[in-house]
């Protein structure tokens, strides 16, 4: 079997009994998941996930692909092995706050710098959840949890300042339940030739519940969204008379008296060269300033694959290569 | 899969699930309410708050009925995405047999 024409989500889906508890955001994401992966023209044996540990890292089981539950933060490490070796297939990461921002933080930056051609899914719920809540390095401060019970009282990471600093040629985040952006944002990643970072608002409803209610509330969420569209001005708000300005070198929130759409918006461009306002765009946070998802950047840059086959184009000579460099003296014999 | 609304919720309309839905699938008749099958993200997390056990997985054997009735009528019926009283009768029905044939297929009134 090769062809790809007539695959449904049930060609993806395992025969594992999915094992998150009852409303969590994970369950949102692998139905967008299932639906997606069909219409890409990849076929589910040359599809890989990797997870590193948590909840999210339960992923692999319940795709009906290869996938590796790894080790603890080491997810964009192999993945860039397989990568690296196997440039036919497919590699997705799955991966948590914790996961990729704690234990596994570093090897998320060197994955991304190298432009290796995966795609990072962060699920972000603010929390460790698999250990039955912890504060995690997303989680915000003052957060009650068990191991802070008189409030964090340390700053956040951003994950998407995180990814911009690392070089990922794209960059882009969505939430659990909008299916519609969340779909969309998870198929521009897999089109992305390079690395490729989504971060996901996840609600972890029983130890962080209502992180996300800024950015998931129908009632709130017009007015602390701002929904990032190349080439168009950053307008937000119920009314969409709310905009972001550039004003001298800070980002500001203009409104329009009279119900208009401001004037002098800066105008989204997830093209630019340069990263600069991407980066304040990525720092924007509530409730002084709306949230933005959607993709930040996407810029084309050779791969960590082609350069290094561009390096060496014979896999002969690469060989050969590889046992000149193991023979090449300097070394030592034990005894 | 998916979960359905089954018998159960016929005449009683207890609006617990629509509380609890992550991603307002919840779709809303005269006196009855359905899931989109599209839209369920199977996280279960409504199965337990209907007080009359109407909410089902649909790899439960025999309910290929309800499948089909929960995906047509949410295609006509409006969302519902917040919780509201159920109607004064609906402890009379709670346990009432037969309850397929009181299912109007009106949407709720405005």
């Amino acid at each position: 079997m090769t062809s790809t024409a007539n695959l449904s989500p049930a060609d993806f889906t395992s025969d594992q009994e999915v094992r998150w508890c009852p409303g969590c955001g994970d369950f949102a994401i692998l139905a967008q998941m299932k639906k997606l992966l069909p219409t890409l023209g990849v076929r589910p044996e040359n599809t890989v996930f990797v997870s590193g540990i948590g909840c999210s890292s339960r992923f692999p089981y319940y795709l009906e692909t290869y996938g590796l539950h790894s080790i603890h933060g080491r997810a964009p490490a192999i993945a860039t092995g397989l990568k690296h070796t196997r440039p036919d297939l497919q590699v997705w990461v799955v991966t948590g706050d914790g996961d990729a921002l704690s234990i596994g933080c570093t090897h998320l930056l060197h994955a991304l710098r190298r432009n290796v051609d995966i795609k990072i899914l962060l699920f972000n719920n603010r929390i460790y959840g698999l250990t039955k809540g912890q504060f995690s390095p997303t989680s915000l401060p003052g957060l009650v949890t068990g191991s802070s019970p008189e409030g964090t009282t340390h700053q956040p990471l951003h994950p998407l300042s995180i990814a911009l600093a690392s070089k990922a040629t794209f960059v882009a985040r969505s939430i659990d339940t909008n299916a519609k952006h969340l779909s969309e944002t998870l198929r521009r990643a897999a089109e992305h030739k390079g690395s490729a970072f989504v971060e996901i608002f996840q609600n972890c409803h029983i130890y962080n519940d209502g992180a996300f209610d800024f950015a998931k509330n129908a009632a709130i969420r017009d007015d602390h969204l701002v929904q990032l569209e190349h080439g168009a001005p950053l307008v937000f708000g119920k009314e969409r008379n709310k905009g972001i300005r550039l004003n001298g070198s800070q980002l500001e929130v203009v409104t329009a008296e009279n119900g208009d759409v401001p004037s002098n918006l800066l105008v989204h461009d997830e093209l630019s060269p340069t990263a600069t306002i991407a980066h304040m765009i990525a720092a924007m946070s509530h409730p002084d300033m709306p949230e933005a998802i959607g993709v930040l950047r996407a810029v084309s840059e050779p791969t960590h694959n082609e350069l290094m086959h561009d390096q060496n184009p014979e896999p002969a000579e690469r060989s050969a290569a590889l046992e000149r460099l193991l023979r090449s003296g300097e070394t030592w014999t034990v005894n | 899969m998916t979960y359905v609304v089954t018998e159960n919720c016929i005449k009683c309309k207890h609006t617990d699930c629509v509380a609890v839905c992550p991603v307002d699938c919840f779709y809303e008749g005269e006196n009855m309410l359905v899931i989109h099958p599209d839209e369920c993200i199977d996280c279960g997390v409504c199965e337990p708050e209907c007080p009359v056990d109407a909410i089902r997985p649909d790899t439960e054997p025999g309910l290929e009925m309800w499948l089909a009735l929960n995906t047509e009528l949410a295609g006509i019926w409006p969302v519902i995405d917040e919780q509201k009283e159920p109607p004064p009768d609906a402890a009379l029905w709670k346990d009432a047999e037969g309850k397929l044939a009181h299912l109007s297929r009106n949407a709720v009134s405005a």
